[in-house]
C-alpha cells in the first residue's frame, strides 16, 4: 500500500491551476455541441415540419416549444447543482410539477373549446405510438453529453442525478423533435411528450449509479 | 499539531491551491488528512479501521480530481466533508453493503453530519491543541473516537488510572479555558 505522504507528494506535484467557472464552461460547451448534433440529426433524418410557416403563427406550436424548453432548463439547473458533492436538487420536483400542471390546464382548455369529434386527433394525433421513441432518440446525444460532463464532476446521489440528467436530455430531445412534429393537440403533448421525457429520465436513473460513480 | 483547522483557514488554502499554489496545497492536504482520520475513525467500527488509511487516501485523491467542482463562493468544509461522506458510503457499498453500514448511515450520518457538527468538531480540535500532547492523545482516543480506557492505556503505555486522571485533568483544563473565554 502506498503511504499517504507519498500520495500527498504526488498530488502536490500534479497540481495545476483551475480557472474559475471551469465546470460551467464545460457544461455550456457540452450542451451547445450535443444540442447541435441532435438538431442536425433531426433536420437530416426528418426535416422541419411540413407546415412550418403556418405553424409559426400558431400559439400551440409555441406552447409546445415552451413546455419542453422550460422542463429542460429547470432540469439542467438541478443537474448543475447536483454535480457538486454538497449540492441538492433544490425545488426541482415542485417546479416540474407546476410546469406539468400548467400544461394540463392548457390541454383542458383546448379540449373544452373543441368539439367532441376532434378529441381523438387532439389526444392521439397520428403519431402517438412513435412520438415518445423519437423523442428518446433525439435525447440520446444530449444524454450522452450530460453523462460525460457529470463523470468529470462529483455528484453524490447518483440515481437522482441520473434521473434528472435524463429528464433534462429528454426535454431537450422533445424540444428538438417539436420542430418536426405536426401535432397541434395540447393533450397530445401533455401525454406523449411527457412520456418520452419520462422514459429518458428512467434510463438516466438506471445508468446513473453505474456510470456516474467516482 | 499547529495547523489551524478553521473554515476560513482551510478555505483560504483551498483558494490558493486552485490558483496553483503548491505550498498551500500541501498544507491543505496535510490538515485535511488529520481531519479525515478523526472523521472516519468515529464512523467506522474497529473491524474496518484497517481500511481507514485507504479511505483517507482515496478521499484526498477525490478532492484532487474533483477540485473543479468546488464553488469558490461556498463553504469549503461542507464541500469537502460531502466528498468524505460519499467515499465512506461508497466504501461500504463496495464491500457488499453490510448491515453495519446501513445502521451507521441511518443513525449517525444525517443527524451527526452538518456544517455545525464539523465546525464544532474543529472547535474541539482547536481547544485540544492547547493541551499537552499526551493529554490530547488520550482525550481524542477515549472521548472522540470512543475507544476504551483499557485499549488506550495499553496503546500509550500508561496505566488505566493514569489515563483516567489524564483525561480528567485535560477536560478540567478545557472547561476552565472555556469559562475564561466567555
Amino acid at each position: 500500500m502506498k503511504r499517504t505522504d507519498d500520495i500527498i507528494d504526488s498530488l502536490v506535484k500534479d497540481l495545476k491551476p483551475v480557472a474559475p467557472r471551469t465546470l460551467e464552461r464545460r457544461l455550456a460547451l457540452d450542451l451547445v455541441v450535443t444540442l447541435a448534433v441532435s438538431l442536425l440529426l433531426m433536420l437530416t433524418i426528418l426535416g422541419l415540419r411540413v407546415d412550418m410557416n403556418e405553424a409559426l403563427m400558431l400559439p400551440v406550436f409555441w406552447i409546445k416549444s415552451a413546455y419542453n424548453a422550460l422542463l429542460a432548463v429547470v432540469a439542467l439547473l438541478a443537474v448543475y447543482h447536483l454535480a457538486r458533492p454538497d449540492g441538492s436538487e433544490g425545488r426541482f420536483f415542485v417546479l416540474i410539477a407546476v410546469i406539468f400542471l400548467a400544461m394540463a390546464v392548457a390541454a383542458a382548455i383546448q379540449l373544452m373549446m373543441s368539439p367532441g369529434e376532434t378529441y381523438r386527433v387532439l389526444i392521439l394525433g397520428s403519431s402517438a405510438l412513435h412520438c415518445p421513441f423519437l423523442i428518446f432518440a433525439f435525447a440520446l446525444p444530449v444524454l450522452a453529453g450530460n453523462i460525460l460532463w457529470l463523470r468529470r464532476a462529483a455528484p453524490t446521489d447518483l440515481r437522482l442525478t441520473g434521473l434528472i440528467a435524463g429528464i433534462a436530455a429528454g426535454a431537450a430531445g422533445a424540444w428538438v423533435y417539436s420542430w418536426f412534429c405536426t401535432e397541434n393537440g395540447m393533450p397530445f403533448v401533455l401525454i406523449w411528450y411527457s412520456l418520452g421525457i419520462l422514459m429518458t429520465g428512467l434510463i438516466g436513473a438506471l445508468i446513473g449509479p453505474r456510470l456516474l460513480r467516482w | 499539531m499547529t495547523i489551524a483547522h478553521s473554515e476560513e483557514a482551510l478555505k483560504t488554502l483551498m483558494l490558493l491551491s486552485l490558483d496553483g499554489d503548491e505550498a498551500a496545497y500541501r498544507r491543505l492536504l496535510n490538515a485535511l488528512r488529520v481531519l479525515l482520520v478523526g472523521y472516519y475513525s468515529r464512523r467506522m467500527s474497529a473491524a474496518t479501521r484497517a481500511d481507514m488509511e485507504d479511505l483517507v487516501q482515496e478521499t484526498l485523491l477525490a478532492l484532487h480530481s474533483r477540485r473543479a467542482t468546488y464553488d469558490r463562493n461556498r463553504p469549503f468544509t461542507s464541500w469537502f466533508f460531502s466528498i468524505a461522506r460519499y467515499k465512506l458510503i461508497d466504501h461500504h457499498r463496495g464491500r457488499g453493503g453490510r448491515m453495519m453500514a446501513e445502521v451507521e448511515l441511518g443513525e449517525d450520518f444525517e443527524s451527526g453530519f452538518s456544517e455545525d457538527a464539523v465546525t464544532a468538531r474543529m472547535d474541539v480540535e482547536r481547544l485540544l491543541d492547547s493541551l499537552p500532547a499526551k493529554q490530547q492523545e488520550i482525550i481524542r482516543q477515549v472521548k472522540l473516537e470512543g475507544q476504551s480506557v483499557a485499549d488506550t492505556a495499553s496503546r500509550t503505555g500508561q496505566s488505566e488510572s493514569a489515563v483516567k486522571v489524564g483525561i480528567h485533568r485535560g477536560l478540567k483544563a478545557l472547561a476552565e479555558k472555556l469559562r475564561g473565554e466567555t
